[in-house]
C-alpha cells in the first residue's frame, strides 16, 4: 500500500510538474479515439473517413476546450449520417440540438460524460460509466450519461440498419424518417440501459455519501451488481438480447477499472502549478505556486548485524539492529546492505533478532502508512 | 522589505481570480433577481426552441396521418392541447431552472464574500506595514 501512495505522490509530482504538456497530449488522445471509434462504426463519409484528418482535427481539439472535443465528435457523426440519408441527420441534428439546449445549458463539465459513454460502449466496458459517475458526479449524472447511451445507441442502429435505409431510398422521405425514428423509440436494449445506468449511478451515489469504512468499493461492487441484475431480468423481460456473459464480464472489468481510477485519479487532488502575476505598489510578483507533495518517498537502509553476538540481545524490545531510516539516515555506523535481499538466513540462530527487526520494520512501515495516509487526508482537506 | 504573510495572501487570491473568480465575480456583478431573472429567460427561449424542434419531428412522424384527416380534425382542440404542452414544457424548464441557478448564484456569492475577506485582511495588512514604516 505504501508502495503504491509513494506511486501516487510520484504521479502528482509528474502531472504537477508537466501539466502544460500532459494535459493537451491527453485531450489529443481523447479526440483521437473518440474520433477513430467514429470513423471505424460509421464511415460513410469519405472525406473525413482518413487518419489524417483525424489526427489534424485531434491536433487542433488539444489545445482547445474539452468541450470542443464533443462538438467535433458530433460533427464527425453528422457528416457520415448525412452521407447516408439527410433524414437520418435531422433526427440526429435534433437529439444533439435537444441535448444541448435542455441540458448541457446547466452543467457543461458534463458534456464529456456523452462523449465518454459510447466510447465505453465500443470497448466493451459501459458500466464503467454509471458506476465513475456515481462516484464524482450526483445524481443530475442520470441525464448526462443517459444521452451517452442514447447516441451510442442511435449510432449504433444507424450502423446495423445502414443497408435498410439505403434500400428504402424508393419509398420516399417520409417512410425512411419514420422507420428510423420508429427503430430508434421502440429499441427496448436502449431503454433498458438508461434505467439500469440511471438506477445504478443513483445507488452509487447514495451508498458513497454513507458515513461508512470503505464506502467507495462498497458503492462500486453494489452498482456493478445492480445493474448486472437490472439488464439481466430486463433482457428476460423483454428480450432485449443482452449477452449476458458480456454484462457479467464487462462489469467485473468496470469495477476493476474504476477501483484503480478511485486510487490515482478520482482521490487525488492534482493541483497543479500556478504561474501567477499581481502587483502591489513596489514590486510586481512573478510567483510560482507548486503544491506541496504529502508523502514522503521511503529509502530503507539496513545495517549489517554484528553476527558473532546475536543472542545477547534476543528479546530486548529496545535493541535494534537492522535500523530502517524511511528518510534515508542510517542510525548507527556500519555497511549498508539492501534490505531483504540479502539479509542473514540463519533461521535458527538469529530468530529472536529477526523477530524484533520484523516487528520493528513493520511497526515503522505501519507507522509510514499511516502518517501518509494522515498527511494525504490532511492535504486534501486543504 | 517583503511581507511573506501577504505575498501568500496575494499568490491565493490571485489564483482565485485567474480561475474560478472570473466566473463568479460575472455572476457577482449582478443582483439575484437580475441574474436569475436573466437565465430563466434565457431557459424558456432554449425550451421554446426544444419545444419547436420536437413538434417538427413529430409532425414530420405524422405527417400523412395528419395531411388525411386535417378537415375532420379539431383544429381547436388540438391547437389547444399543444398550447397546453408548451406551457407545461417551459414553465416545468423554467422551475428547473430558477432552482439551478439560484444555487449556482448563492455560491458563486459565498466565494465572493470569502474573497472579499481576504481583501480586507489585505488591506489592514498594508496598513499595518505602513505604520511600522513610520514608526
Amino acid at each position: 500500500m505504501a508502495t503504491l501512495l509513494v506511486f501516487k505522490e510520484k504521479l502528482k509530482s509528474f502531472y504537477s510538474k508537466y501539466e502544460v504538456y500532459l494535459v493537451p497530449v491527453l485531450k489529443f488522445v481523447t479526440a483521437m479515439i473518440s474520433l477513430l471509434m467514429i470513423n471505424k462504426k460509421l464511415g460513410y463519409m469519405a472525406q473525413i473517413n482518413s487518419t489524417a484528418v483525424v489526427l489534424i482535427v485531434s491536433l487542433l481539439c488539444s489545445f482547445l476546450p474539452l468541450n470542443i472535443i464533443v462538438v467535433m465528435a458530433a460533427a464527425f457523426s453528422l457528416g457520415h449520417v448525412y452521407s447516408l440519408s439527410w433524414e437520418c441527420l435531422v433526427v440526429l441534428l435534433v437529439l444533439y440540438l435537444l441535448l444541448f439546449l435542455l441540458y448541457f445549458r446547466f452543467s457543461p463539465k458534463d458534456t464529456i460524460a456523452v462523449l465518454l459513454t459510447p466510447v465505453c460502449f465500443a470497448l466493451k466496458i459501459p458500466v464503467v460509466m454509471p458506476l465513475s459517475m456515481g462516484l464524482v458526479g450526483g445524481p443530475s449524472s442520470v441525464v448526462s450519461v443517459g444521452c451517452g447511451v442514447i447516441v451510442y445507441y442511435v449510432l449504433d442502429f444507424i450502423d446495423r440498419n445502414a443497408p435498410a435505409i439505403h434500400s428504402l431510398d424508393a419509398d420516399g422521405t417520409l417512410v425512411r424518417f419514420r422507420y428510423f425514428l420508429d427503430g430508434i423509440m421502440h429499441d427496448r436494449a436502449m431503454i433498458m440501459m438508461v434505467a439500469a445506468f440511471a438506477v445504478t449511478i443513483i445507488v452509487v451515489y447514495i451508498i458513497r455519501r454513507m458515513p461508512v469504512d470503505h464506502c467507495w468499493t462498497i458503492a462500486m461492487i453494489t452498482g456493478a451488481l445492480m445493474s448486472m441484475v437490472i439488464l439481466m431480468v430486463g433482457d428476460l423481460k423483454f428480450h432485449t438480447n443482452i449477452s449476458i456473459i458480456g454484462t457479467i464480464v464487462g462489469s467485473i472489468a468496470a469495477v476493476g477499472i474504476v477501483k484503480v481510477l478511485q486510487f490515482f485519479v478520482f482521490n487525488v487532488d492534482y493541483s497543479r502549478t500556478e504561474h501567477i502575476q499581481f502587483e502591489d505598489d513596489e514590486y510586481y510578483y512573478y510567483v510560482k505556486a507548486v503544491p506541496k507533495m504529502s508523502v514522503t518517498i521511503p529509502d530503507k537502509t539496513v545495517t549489517k548485524l554484528d553476527t558473532r553476538k546475536p543472542l545477547q540481545h534476543t528479546g530486548s524490545g529496545n535493541t535494534v539492529h537492522h535500523e530502517v531510516s524511511p528518510q534515508g539516515t542510517a542510525a548507527q555506523a556500519g555497511e549498508r546492505i539492501p534490505a531483504r535481499s540479502s539479509m542473514p538466513t540463519r533461521p535458527s540462530a538469529t530468530k529472536g533478532v529477526q523477530g524484533t527487526t520484523t516487528h520493528k520494520e513493520q511497526q515503522t512501515k505501519k507507522s509510514n502508512t499511516v502518517s501518509g495516509v494522515n498527511r494525504l487526508r490532511e492535504h486534501n482537506e486543504k | 522589505m517583503l511581507n511573506e504573510e501577504r505575498i501568500i495572501m496575494m499568490t491565493r487570491m490571485a489564483a482565485y481570480e485567474s480561475g474560478e473568480g472570473k466566473k463568479n465575480g460575472a455572476i457577482g456583478s449582478y443582483f439575484r433577481g437580475d441574474y436569475i431573472g436573466l437565465q430563466v429567460l434565457k431557459s424558456v427561449i432554449s425550451a421554446t426552441i426544444a419545444y419547436f424542434l420536437v413538434c417538427g419531428i413529430y409532425v414530420l412522424y405524422h405527417f400523412e396521418t395528419l395531411l388525411d384527416g386535417i378537415y375532420e380534425m379539431d383544429l381547436w382542440g388540438f391547437a389547444r392541447k399543444a398550447a397546453n404542452a408548451y406551457i407545461v414544457t417551459v414553465v416545468v424548464y423554467a422551475l428547473i431552472s430558477y432552482v439551478v441557478y439560484s444555487y449556482k448564484y448563492g455560491k458563486a456569492k459565498k466565494k465572493q464574500k470569502a474573497y472579499m475577506g481576504r481583501l480586507r485582511q489585505l488591506s489592514q495588512l498594508y496598513q499595518l506595514e505602513s505604520k511600522n514604516k513610520q514608526s
